[in-house]
């Protein structure tokens, strides 16, 4: 990247402020309503969690960075929403979370500056592929590899730190994607052969991406990921679909998606366990069994009302694991309809702000690299939401930026300081 | 004490709403503040400061209604390094100059060889030119437009 002299970044300044408020608020609010006074001294965590905020909007300011201004509050709003709901929920995790923003505030600066030329990424696309994969495989490997609530995802030494290397492999798999597409977009898009309305590309440029496909659906199964393998398969289809504007693509992926999904269903128990709580969790021998959380998210919802309960005042602690797993339901029910509207509203904001990135990005590869990163953070709150609300099987999905979670935090801060990225070389292209 | 309490407690939680509301309409108005610039700056760039709009052309010439936009100075002529290329067996490579000065349009023959005509007219100087004004070349009319 080029050092410049420094630009001020007075639109992100000022969203930061609000930011701050925002966070101090509802920090206040939950911290108050649980311990009965209004304990200043607690707000010391928040405080914390700001200042390494405009850090790092110091830091984007002092290198000269000319890229968008928008995301990095949007996210940072995002993750101070996490931070109110981590302290309601499990306050005992709160500091744990707060290291794993200073790694992740460590990594969105690297991300920042390394590597200096970004399209340098796509001239190593198959080294890309090959750390997806391993980082796939690493939680099957016997000593590092570790299996937790049913889902073999993980990575760590027991007691220390725990990793999912999932996580990043998201953002491998997309630059591998954006980077092999860009350079077989033609053949893949029109192709010579074509058999009615069916384009034939030749077997070998077809072969990467069906592998790639294929290994993973494998150790996915194992892993027992439902979550992982779908949003895969869906940054794998919606690029595909981006790069060649071929439905038949889609059509094909989206039947293979559904006969996957069926034979899993009869094949795998978990799968099964899965479908069977969407689809009746009140029934008698699930409400009280696997269908526990399920039900008690929607009691939650259910509660919420127009206005919520009020921050602290709601019950959302009745919900197992709800700090990881079902932070939206936690929120609406004391936010309300109104408060959960707002919070949907900032993640189409952010994508519509990541796709209007992409749109504008000088070369292919930077303009699927940014919509495939967009697409990451639309898809994973689609699915977890909708999880959430029993419109489709629960997922172990993160939602982006506000559950807890370290792999998904850090993760998601180098997404967005990709995104940035791409927007700052437009912006220096176009001048 | 305690109802005092209880009151502040949902003055913050309602304060919590609003401000997260402030929030997002700050983040609407940001996003839709660049899209407004995006159109001013992509406007300026297809569009142009203005058009001559295309009124009498022939087979393999350009569509008679065609937009052609205009930058501050245009060379017109067949040949296709022209910023207005005219494809007309009767225009020169190098035909006229149509440039923006001093808050005017103006016209100037680049000694073609069948002449630039404004209104009717040949062109032997340069010429102001005021919107709706009929610019020929060989077999091709144009007419100044302002841009919507």
């Amino acid at each position: 990247m080029m050092r410049s002299r420094p630009v001020a970044r007075l639109h992100e300044l000022q969203l930061l402020v609000w930011v701050a408020a925002l966070s101090i608020t509802g920090y206040l609010a939950v911290v108050a309503a649980a311990s009965g006074r209004f304990a200043w001294l607690e707000l010391v965590v928040p405080a914390v969690a700001l200042a390494i905020f405009g850090l790092l909007h110091i830091f984007l300011v002092s290198i000269g960075f000319r890229g968008d201004q928008l995301l990095l509050p949007l996210a940072v709003g995002l993750t101070a929403i996490g931070f109110i709901l981590v302290e309601r929920l499990a306050p005992g995790l709160l500091l744990q979370q707060l290291s794993w923003l200073v790694i992740a505030a460590g990594a969105f600066c690297v991300t920042i500056l390394i590597p200096r030329d970004l399209s340098a990424l796509s001239r190593y696309k198959y080294t890309w592929a090959l750390v997806g994969l391993l980082l796939l495989i690493s939680p099957l490997l016997p000593v590092v590899g570790r299996e937790i609530n049913g889902a073999r995802i993980w990575v760590g030494i027991r007691g220390i730190a725990q990793f999912e290397p999932w996580e990043l492999v998201k953002i491998a798999l997309v630059i591998f994607f954006a980077a092999y597409l860009e350079e077989h977009r033609e053949m893949l898009s029109t192709p010579p052969r074509r058999i009615g309305p069916i384009p034939v590309p030749p077997l070998p440029y077809l072969l990467p991406i069906v592998g790639m496909w294929l290994v993973a659906m494998l150790v996915m199964v194992f892993e027992k990921d439902l979550g992982a393998t779908l949003l895969f398969f869906g940054i794998f289809l919606a690029m595909l679909y981006l790069a060649t504007g071929e439905p038949f693509y889609v059509v094909v992926g989206l039947l293979l998606l559904v006969g996957g999904g069926f034979v899993a269903y009869h094949a795998f128990n978990h799968v099964a366990a899965r479908v069977d709580v969407w689809l009746a969790p009140f029934s008698s021998d699930l409400r009280f069994d696997t269908g526990y959380q399920l039900t008690q998210g929607l009691f939650s919802l259910a509660n919420a009302g127009l206005f919520g309960a009020g921050l602290g005042n709601g019950m959302p602690e009745r919900i197992p694991v709800v700090w990881s797993d079902f932070v939206f339901d936690a929120f609406t029910e004391e936010v309300g309809f109104v408060g959960a509207l707002a919070l949907l509203a900032l993640y189409l904001v952010f994508v519509y702000r990541g796709m209007l990135i992409a749109l504008r990005a000088p070369t292919t590869f930077l303009q699927l690299l940014a919509a495939g990163l967009s697409f990451i953070i639309a898809f994973q709150t689609l699915v977890i939401v909708g999880g959430n609300a029993k419109l489709i099987p629960l997922t172990g999905i993160t939602l982006p930026f506000v559950a807890y979670g370290g792999s998904s935090l850090v993760t998601n801060f180098m997404l967005v300081g990709l995104l940035l990225r791409v927007s700052d070389i437009t912006a220096r292209v176009r001048r | 004490m305690e109802i005092t309490f209880a009151v502040l407690l949902w003055g913050v939680r309602i304060a919590f709403l609003v401000l997260l509301y402030l929030f997002l309409i700050r983040a609407f108005r940001t996003l839709q503040r660049s899209l407004a610039e995006e159109r001013v700056t992509m406007a300026a760039r297809s569009v142009g400061l203005a058009v001559l709009v295309v009124t009498l052309s022939h087979a393999g010439g350009p569509r008679v209604g065609e937009r052609l936009p205009l930058r501050a100075v245009n060379s017109v002529g067949r040949d296709a390094g022209n910023d207005v290329v005219l494809n007309d067996d009767a225009a020169s490579a190098k035909h006229a100059v149509v440039s923006f000065a001093d808050g005017e349009w103006w016209l100037e023959d680049a000694g073609s060889t069948n002449g630039t005509l404004l209104n009717g007219t040949r062109v032997w100087e340069r010429e102001r030119v005021h919107y709706g004004d009929q610019v020929q070349v060989g077999r091709i009319a144009l007419r100044l437009e302002r841009v919507q």
